[in-house]
């Protein structure tokens, strides 16, 4: 992407030779630990609680999906009419064409939608797999005390598995380690609300798929050198898209791969996006863990509760957290992103909707897609024409 | 000043001419599998001092004649807001797609809703199944009208409801009837896209489906609200293009 200003091709904020290649980074991370001896485990959602398992040494993997390709295998198993992420994660693991799966020796699963719930009882038949049972009314006082519980009994699980231990001393230095890398990730997300914003989407996913599986103690040096960077940036004037670009907070579904060709879209009709707010996006590095409570994993539990998911009802920290999103990266449009098939998203986007126009008076867009490249033409006059309305 | 508005759909290209807001000449041509050579052909036809592209092939055409370019969208609003000034209301239903916009008083788009990337609820189910019960799809609105009643059809996809019709022509129904009940079919997906973008008020209906007298009808009873026909309904789209040019 080229600045405005500078006309001079941007340094890639990274530029570690994976820049926009954020899977093949995290792969070389793993690869990493996987020959120092690390366990990996794999797990599938904001919820698994992170802090927890690497409390014990154990490198956690992300093994959402977001290719096009193994959605064909998939569907030999699996209806056609479910959302991409599944297929998509799931066809990878029927095809063993997954490193990350392969890596994995055991998986964390947390009942979320129904198809991940339904598709995880598959899994466990291939590999060792723990499903924690989400709770879904968070409101509710027994919510984090069972959640708590959940957590105790995967520490068992992962103890079992690994033959690893933790304690109440390392969950807690794990927490406060979280709790300054995300308050970095979020430090480097605000870049993105500068008019015009100094860091790109792509560089947005580039650190946070990075980020998630780290520790503290490893990613935080390189989140600091990344700030002294974009701090560069702003003295030097460079910045993304142009002054009067159309900014764009786009909300929903994780996006990532395939997926991306909405953020690709936005920026060919003139916008430029600077706050995606998914789990792929800022949504896990939100929130802080409270410290010193003498009972961290209750702290886990109270801050893993508050993401605010759509598998969660009444999910009002959702609008909540988009309002403080609104006020912070001062979008011109709120584009709601909903993976074909994903009920809970696809049902709250009227919600979403509402509040965004009603509260915000911003013109507001769902966009109900999957993976592949059919729809181009038609996500590009919605988004145009979205852009026309402001 | 000429101003001129060209509008590429998947179906047909129009090509609209105006001076002082007034159409002065308008032109319709097939898109086929070579949109650029017939909007060049079209384009040999006219003089203009400004133009505008519009619909699905806009980006292909005004990057091949450097044209600039807005959505179908904003172009149907305006096109149909020039027509009939106190609606606020459009439904368009073209060839392969349909959709629905609510304005704001200043003509602003406020809202809008498409739908999804197959053929359902478009010119093209229309088209498909008039074939397949033998009407030419000029009388298929016509025919259908004279049905007392309507067979319910409950495939929205164009390749089931085919089968679906099949097997009712089978089973003897009366072809007018099962006429009706296709346009119904249609009429529920529109009626859909119309709830979710306003509630009250005129209805602008363009698009070459709105040539068909019981779409608009059916579309007016179902919605009890009044459904306004422009003389040219697939022009509209060109013609808003045409506006903004000057604008
Ligand atoms: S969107 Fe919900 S289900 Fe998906 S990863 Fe995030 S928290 Fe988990
Ligand atoms: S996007 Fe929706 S349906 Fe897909 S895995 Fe996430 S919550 Fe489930």
């Amino acid at each position: 992407m080229q600045s405005e200003k500078t006309d001079m091709k941007i340094v890639p904020l990274m530029d570690d030779g994976y820049d926009g290649e954020p899977a093949k980074r995290v792969l070389n991370y793993l690869h990493g630990h996987k020959e120092k001896g690390d366990p990996i485990v794999g797990i599938y959602c904001g919820y698994a609680p992170i802090e927890l398992i690497q409390s014990m040494g154990i490198v956690p993997a992300s093994l959402c999906a977001f290719s096009k390709i193994p959605i064909e295998a998939a569907e030999t198993v699996l209806p056609a009419n479910l959302c991409p992420l599944i297929k998509s994660s799931y066809g990878f693991i029927i095809e063993g064409t997954c490193p990350f799966f392969a890596m994995s020796q055991a998986i964390i699963a947390e009942t979320t939608c129904d198809g991940k719930k339904k598709m995880f009882e598959l899994i466990s038949e291939v590999k060792s797999t723990f499903v924690m049972d989400l709770p879904q009314v968070p409101d509710q006082i027994e919510a984090v005390q069972n959640w708590k519980k959940m957590i105790l009994k995967v520490q068992k699980f992962l103890e079992e598995t690994f033959d690893r231990s933790t304690s109440d001393e390392k969950i807690e230095t794990a927490l406060k380690a979280s709790n300054r890398k995300n308050a970095l990730m979020q430090k480097i997300f605000d870049y993105a609300s500068i008019k015009p914003p100094v860091i790109s989407w792509q560089e947005m996913y580039d650190v946070a798929f990075l980020a998630q599986p780290s520790t503290g103690q490893e990613i935080i040096p390189v989140l600091e050198q990344l700030i002294e960077k974009l701090d560069m940036r702003v003295k030097d004037g460079i910045y993304f898209g142009k002054p009067d670009s159309v900014r764009v907070l786009v909300t929903g579904c994780p996006i990532g791969g395939d997926a991306t060709k909405v953020f690709k879209v936005i920026e060919e009709s003139g916008g430029i996006v600077v706050a995606p707010d998914s789990c792929t996006g800022m949504k896990t590095f939100m929130g802080r863990f409270d410290e010193n409570t003498g009972d961290p994993i209750a702290a886990m539990a109270d801050r893993y509760l508050k993401i605010p998911c759509s598998c969660m009802t009444p999910n009002t920290k959702r609008l909540e957290d988009l309002s403080v999103l609104i006020e912070k990266f001062k979008p011109d449009v709120v584009i709601d992103f909903v993976l074909q098939a994903c009920h809970s998203y696809n049902v709250e986007s009227y919600k979403v909707g509402n509040h965004v126009t009603n509260n915000h008076l911003l013109p507001f867009l769902k966009i109900e897609t999957d993976y592949s490249d059919g729809d181009i033409g038609q996500l590009k006059t919605r988004i145009e024409a979205l852009f026309e309305s402001i | 000043m000429k101003c001129a508005g060209i509008d590429i759909g998947s179906r047909t290209i129009e090509l609209v001419v105006i001076e002082a807001d007034k159409i002065t000449y308008s032109l319709k041509t097939d898109t086929s599998y070579d949109p650029v050579s017939q909007a060049r052909g079209l384009l040999k036809t006219i003089s203009y001092d400004r133009i505008l592209a519009t619909g699905y092939g806009r980006a292909l055409i005004g990057s091949c004649f450097d044209m600039p370019t807005i959505t179908e969208i904003k172009a149907h609003a305006r096109g149909a807001i020039a027509v009939f000034p106190d609606a606020r209301t459009v439904l368009d239903i073209g060839g392969q797609d349909s959709k629905a916009i609510s304005l704001h008083d200043t003509g602003k788009v406020k809202k809008f809703e498409m739908n999804d990337k197959c053929a359902a609820g478009t010119g093209k189910f229309l088209e498909i199944m008039a074939k397949t019960l033998g009407f030419d799809i000029d009388d298929f609105g016509k025919e259908a009208l004279l049905a007392k009643n309507d067979v319910n059809i409950s495939s929205m996809c164009t390749v089931f409801a085919e089968s679906e019709v099949v097997s009712l022509i089978a089973k003897g129904c009366n072809r007018c009837e099962i006429a009706k009940g296709l346009h119904n079919s249609v009429i529920r997906r529109a009626t859909g896209m119309i709830n979710r973008v306003s509630s009250a008020g005129e209805i602008v209906f363009t698009g070459g489906v709105a040539k068909n007298s019981c779409m608009c009808n059916m579309l007016a009873d179902k919605l009890g609200r009044r459904i306004l026909v422009p003389d040219d309904p697939e022009m509209v789209g060109a013609f808003g293009a045409a506006l903004l040019a000057g604008e």
